[in-house]
C-alpha cells in the first residue's frame, strides 16, 4: 500500500566534502566567514533539501538593560526591528512572500532573530537582515503603538504564577547585576516604554554592530556563493559596539529569605537559589555545577524519587543550573502539596546539598547523567532551525560555535570529585535565596 | 570518521510502495537517526462515561507516567534518563494518542518502556494517586489561574458543544475527576485498549521488521466490540450568546465562534484553510486580524482565527497533530486586552471584539480579492513546510490522515497543490458557506462582569486612545469601529464567577 504520494520531496544528500571539524560531538561540518568589521557568519551543511535556517544571535540582552527604567528594553527593542527600513517599509510583506517562519525572542543574555526560508531565498534574506540590522527605520507613532504590544504580553505572562515568582526570586537574590530583571521587565518599566524612543535610537546604535552579532546558517546551501554575499551585504557594516558596563554582583554574605504571596490560587511553590558559576566550555568546574543540578535534583535523583514518587509531598521537583554569561543563579524548585510541609521540604533540600558536599556522586548515576547530557544534544538536532538553535549557548558565550565539541570533552572529563567540589564550591549557605509563594489568603 | 548527519525536510516522506500490516502508519526515512513512536487507540473524552468526565485522560496519564508489570515507574525513569528520551500521551475529543522518540543508539532499550507502558500498566495504587492528585491540582488552580486566554478557548467549546459528547473538557470537571478510581481506570482500560482499536505509527530510521513485531506486539491485547459514540451536532448559536467569567484581573481574554461543518476532506477544505491563512494565520503577523488588531493599533499581542481546533497554541507555531475530530469550530482568538493606553478596559475589550467582529463581516460580505489570495498562496506554498518539520510531526499528521480517511492524499501531501489550484470563485463561495457573523457565541474572562453585561447591553459604543498620533483615516474607521453593532439580549448573557469553571458539568 502506498500511503503518502511524494509530490516534491527531495531526496536527501549526504553532506558536502567541506572539512570536518574533528571527531566532535557536533555531526555537520561548517565553515565561517569572518570579516574585517568583526562580524562572523557560521555555515553549517545539515542536509535539510531546499531549506535554510538564518539566525542572527545578538549577545545582547536584559543583561545590558544598564540603566535604571529600562528594564525589558532589549525585549522591546525586538519587537521593533520588524518595523521595517527605508529600502524594505514592510518586513512582514517581505518575509511573507517568502513564506517564511520568522520570529525572534530575548532572554538574559541575547536578542534571536530567525527565518527559516526555502534555500532560493538565501541572497534575499541576507539583503533583508543585514538592511535591517543595519538601516532600521521606525517613527515615534509606531514605536508607540509597538509599546502597547508589549504591554499585552507583559500581561500575558508576567501575570502567571510562576512570572510572578521569578520577578521576585531575581529582585530578592540580586543586588547589582542586571540578572536582579527579568527579561520582560518591570510593569512600570514597560508601562514607560512608550517614552523611549530616543534611547531606542541609541539602543540600537550601540548594540546592533557587526562586533555583537554572530550569524549562523543551517540547511542546504552553496557555501562559496554563500561567503560571497557575506561579504556583499554585511561587509559595510560599521564597527561601533559599546560594550555596557554590567555591575558586578558583591559577594552574598548571608542567605536570604522571602516570603511572596501570588494574588490567584497556587500552591505554594518553594524555590532554593544560589550564585553559581558563569557558563564555560572548558572549566570543568561550571561542567560540574550543571551536572550537579541533574544529580541531585533532577527527575531521576534520589531526592525526586523520595519527594515526588514515593512520598508524593509535592507536585514537582527541579533543579535548573543551567549557567549564563555572567554567575547566575542555581535554581531548585519545588510544588508544595500541603501548604504546612514546606518548612520541612526546604530541609530535605538543604540536606540533599549536605549529601552531595559530603559524599562523591554515584558514578553510574554520573555516566548516566553525562549520557542525557549528551543525547539530549544530539536529540535536538532534527531540524535546520533546531540545529542553528543548538548553537546559541556557544555564541552567545564565546561569540563563536567551535566551543561546542570543547563543551562535551570537558563534561568527559567530570568526576564525581569534580561534582562534590562544585556542590562545596557554590551551594553555600551564604550565598542562599529562598523565596517561597504562597497564595494570597491561603487556601 | 564519523558519521556525518544530514537532515530531512519538507511535507511528505519516503514511504515509497512498501507494504505495510493492517492497522500501521509507516514513514520510514531509512538515513535518519530518529525514531518517531505514535500508537493512537481510537478512544477520548467523547468516550468518558457521565459523571466520569476525565477518564479517558487520567487512564492515558497513568499509562504514561505510571509503572509497569516490569519496572516501577522510578526504574523506568532512571532507565530512560541516559536516552535523555521519555514518552507522553494526548488525548483529544476523539483520540488518545502516546508518542515518543528515541535516537537510533538506544532503539531496543527504549521500545521496550515505552510498549510496557501501553501493553503491561501495573495500575499502581499510588502512582493513581499521584497523577490525580495533579490533575486535580491543574483543574482546580493552574486552569483557572494561569492562561485565561486558553481558559477562554475551552469555554468556547464548551458553549459550542453543550448537550454533545464534545461537551467537557478533555481533563474533566473537578468533581468527576474527584470520583474517578483505580478501578474505573482498569474498566475502562479493558474496554478500549483492545487489539483492533490502537493503530501503529512509525517514523524515522527503523528497520523495516519493526513495524510487523510492533504490531505483533499490540495484538496480543485482546480484540473488543467498542461502541461508536455518535458524532456531535453542536447547536448553531441563537443570535449572539454570551458567558462572562468574572476573575479579578487587569487583563481580558476573548474568544468567539461558531461550530462549522468543515473537516478535512471536505471540498471546501483548501479553500477554507486560505481564508483563514489570510484573516487569522496563526501566531503570524501575515494575520489579517494581526495588523488591524495589533500592528495597526498596538492593542495586544496578537489576533488570530481558527478553522480547526488548536488547543495551547500559546505554547506552539505549527498546528498541533492528534486533535483530529469529525466536528470543528470557526473561532477568533484574540490574546489578553489590558490598559495598553488610557481609558476604561472593558471598552478596549470591546473595541477589540468589534474589531475582529467587523473584519468577519467584511470577509463574508465582500470575500478575498485575487490580491490578497495571491498574496496567501504565495505565502503557504513555503510556509506550509514547517508544519511537517520533525518526524513526529509528519508521523503525526500520517495518523490524522487515517482519521479522516484520506488514504494516499494525506494533509501534507495535498495541501501545496491543493492551494495553488485555488481560484478566487471557490474561496469565496466556500467562506459563504461556512462564515457568517450573526450568529457567535462569545466568551470573556474579565473583571467586574455585571458592568461589562451593562455595557454590551447598553449597545453604547466603545471608544479607545492611543499613546500617540495616528492617522486621520485610522480614527475615522475606529468610530465605525467602536459603533459596530454587538445585538445581544440579556437572558443571553450568563456570568460566573472563576472558580466555578468547570467545577462540575454546568
Amino acid at each position: 500500500m502506498r500511503l503518502l504520494s511524494m509530490t516534491f520531496f527531495l531526496l536527501m544528500l549526504a553532506a558536502g566534502a567541506a572539512a570536518q571539524q574533528g571527531d566532535g560531538i557536533f555531526p555537520f561540518d561548517y565553515q565561517v566567514v569572518e570579516l574585517e568589521n568583526g562580524f562572523k557568519a557560521y555555515f553549517i551543511k545539515a542536509g535539510a533539501p531546499g531549506q535554510i535556517a538564518y539566525v542572527s544571535m545578538v549577545r545582547t540582552g536584559s543583561r545590558d538593560e544598564v540603566e535604571p527604567g529600562k528594564s525589558g528594553f532589549a525585549h522591546f527593542f525586538e519587537h521593533m526591528m520588524f518595523r521595517g527600513t527605508e529600502k524594505y517599509p514592510s518586513y512582514d510583506a517581505v518575509t511573507a512572500g517568502m513564506g517564511a517562519a520568522r520570529n525572534a525572542f530575548t532572554s538574559n543574555d541575547m536578542t534571536v532573530y530567525y527565518e527559516v526560508v526555502a534555500s532560493e531565498y538565501l541572497e534575499q534574506i541576507m539583503d533583508l537582515e543585514s538592511d535591517r540590522f543595519m538601516n532600521l527605520k521606525y517613527s515615534e507613532p509606531d514605536f508607540r503603538t509597538e509599546a502597547g504590544a508589549v504591554l499585552g504580553e507583559y500581561q500575558q505572562s508576567a501575570t502567571t504564577p510562576f512570572g510572578f515568582l521569578y520577578e521576585k526570586v531575581r529582585e530578592t537574590a540580586f543586588d547589582r547585576h542586571t540578572y536582579r530583571h527579568t527579561t520582560i521587565g518591570y510593569e512600570a518599566d514597560v508601562r514607560d516604554m512608550p517614552n523611549g524612543y530616543d534611547y531606542s535610537l541609541s539602543f540600537h546604535r550601540r548594540f546592533y554592530r557587526p562586533e555583537n552579532v554572530v550569524l549562523v546558517v543551517a540547511g542546504d546551501f552553496d557555501f562559496g556563493t554563500a561567503e560571497a554575499l557575506v561579504q556583499q551585504y554585511y561587509g559595510g557594516w560599521e564597527t561601533g559596539y559599546v560594550a555596557p558596563e554590567v555591575p558586578s554582583e558583591p559577594q552574598q554574605k548571608a542567605p536570604r529569605q522571602r516570603t511572596v504571596q501570588y494574588r490567584g490560587r497556587t500552591l505554594p511553590v518553594l524555590t532554593v537559589n544560589y550564585k553559581g558559576p558563569a557558563w564555560s566550555a572548558t572549566d570543568k568546574m561550571a561542567l560540574a555545577t550543571e551536572v550537579l543540578g541533574a544529580v541531585a535534583f533532577g527527575s531521576n535523583s534520589d531526592l525526586y524519587r523520595k519527594l515526588v514518587l514515593e512520598q508524593r509531598r509535592v507536585q514537582f521537583l527541579n533543579g535548573d543550573f543551567g549557567l549564563a554569561r555572567d554567575p547566575a543563579l542555581l535554581e531548585i524548585a519545588t510544588m508544595v502539596i500541603d501548604p504546612r510541609d514546606v518548612a520541612a521540604v526546604q530541609g530535605e533540600i538543604e540536606a540533599t546539598v549536605t549529601r552531595f558536599q559530603q559524599e562523591p556522586v554515584d558514578a553510574q548515576l554520573l555516566a548516566d547523567t553525562k549520557s542525557n547530557m549528551k543525547y539530549d544534544f544530539l536529540m535536538g538536532l532534527e531540524t535546520a532551525q533546531n540545529v542553528a538553535f543548538s548553537m546559541i549557548s556557544y555564541v552567545i558565550n564565546t561569540g563563536g560555535i567551535d566551543a561546542v565539541n570543547d563543551y562535551y570533552r570537558t563534561l568527559d572529563q567530570v568526576t564525581p570529585e569534580d561534582v562534590r567540589a562544585a556542590a562545596r564550591q557554590y551551594l553555600v549557605n551564604t550565598s542562599k535565596t529562598v523565596v517561597t509563594m504562597v497564595q494570597a489568603g491561603g487556601e | 570518521m564519523k558519521r556525518l548527519m544530514a537532515l530531512f525536510v519538507g511535507l511528505t516522506v519516503l514511504t515509497g510502495c512498501e507494504q505495510v500490516p493492517e492497522g500501521t502508519v509507516s514513514l520510514r526515512e531509512p538515513d535518519s537517526p530518529f525514531i518517531a513512536f505514535n500508537v493512537w487507540v481510537k478512544t477520548g473524552s467523547q468516550n468518558d462515561p457521565a459523571g466520569k468526565e476525565g477518564l479517558a485522560a487520567l487512564t492515558a496519564n497513568l499509562l504514561s507516567d505510571g509503572s509497569t508489570t516490569e519496572d516501577s515507574y522510578d526504574q523506568i525513569l532512571a532507565k530512560l534518563y541516559p536516552m535523555a528520551t521519555g514518552y507522553g500521551y494526548n488525548v483529544d475529543k476523539e483520540m488518545t494518542v502516546f508518542r515518543g522518540r528515541v535516537h537510533l543508539d538506544n532503539l531496543e532499550g527504549y521500545y521496550t518502556l515505552f510498549s510496557n507502558s501501553i501493553l503491561k500498566p501495573a495500575f499502581d495504587e499510588e502512582d493513581f494517586e499521584r497523577v490525580k492528585t495533579q490533575t486535580l491540582n491543574y483543574l482546580e488552580r493552574s486552569r483557572r489561574y494561569s492562561r485565561d486566554e486558553e481558559l477562554g478557548k475551552e469555554l468556547l467549546f464548551w458553549m459550542a458543544y453543550r448537550g454533545t459528547p464534545y461537551e467537557h473538557p478533555e481533563e474533566g470537571y473537578v468533581e468527576s475527576v474527584r470520583s474517578i478510581m483505580l478501578d474505573d481506570i482498569r474498566q475502562f482500560y479493558a474496554d478500549h485498549y483492545v487489539s483492533n482499536n490502537i493503530v501503529i505509527g512509525l517514523g524515522g530510521g527503523f528497520d523495516a521488521t519493526l513495524l510487523s513485531r510492533v504490531r505483533a506486539d499490540f495484538d496480543a491485547l485482546p480484540a473488543g466490540e467498542i461502541t461508536p459514540v455518535p458524532a456531535p451536532e453542536p447547536r448553531m448559536p441563537n443570535g449572539v450568546e454570551v458567558l462572562i467569567v468574572e476573575k479579578p484581573t487587569d487583563a481580558s481574554a476573548i474568544s468567539f465562534g461558531f461550530p462549522t461543518e468543515l473537516v478535512r476532506g471536505h471540498d471546501d477544505f483548501w479553500p477554507m484553510v486560505a481564508m483563514n491563512s489570510w484573516f487569522g494565520e496563526h501566531r503570524e503577523s501575515f494575520s489579517h486580524l494581526y495588523q488591524v488588531i495589533r500592528e495597526t493599533r498596538g492593542m495586544n499581542y496578537g489576533d488570530y482565527s481558527y478553522i480547526e481546533a488548536y488547543p495551547r497554541g500559546y505554547t506552539t507555531q505549527v498546528p498541533p497533530t492528534n486533535v483530529a475530530r469529525r466536528s470543528h469550530l470557526f473561532e477568533i482568538w484574540i490574546r489578553p486586552i489590558s490598559l495598553t493606553a488610557p481609558g476604561n478596559l472593558h471598552d478596549r475589550t470591546l473595541f477589540a471584539t468589534r474589531a475582529a467582529w467587523r473584519e468577519l463581516k467584511l470577509l463574508v460580505d465582500n470575500g478575498m480579492t485575487e490580491e490578497t489570495l495571491g498574496e496567501t498562496q504565495q505565502f503557504l506554498k513555503n510556509y506550509v513546510l514547517n508544519w511537517g518539520a520533525t518526524g513526529s510531526r509528519r508521523l503525526g499528521y500520517a495518523m490524522d490522515d487515517q482519521f479522516y480517511g484520506l488514504g494516499s492524499n494525506g494533509y501534507l501531501a495535498s495541501i501545496r497543490p491543493g492551494i495553488e489550484a485555488l481560484t478566487l470563485d471557490q474561496v469565496n463561495a466556500a467562506i459563504k458557506r461556512h462564515l457568517q457573523y450573526d450568529n457567535m457565541y462569545l466568551v470573556f474572562i474579565t473583571a467586574d462582569a455585571e458592568a461589562m453585561k451593562q455595557k454590551l447591553l447598553s449597545g453604547a459604543a466603545t471608544r479607545i486612545t492611543y499613546t500617540g498620533e495616528k492617522p486621520a483615516e485610522l480614527l475615522a474607521e475606529d468610530q465605525e469601529v467602536a459603533a459596530f453593532p454587538i445585538p445581544v439580549s440579556e437572558d443571553k448573557i450568563t456570568i460566573i464567577g472563576i472558580d466555578e469553571v468547570f467545577e462540575r458539568g454546568m
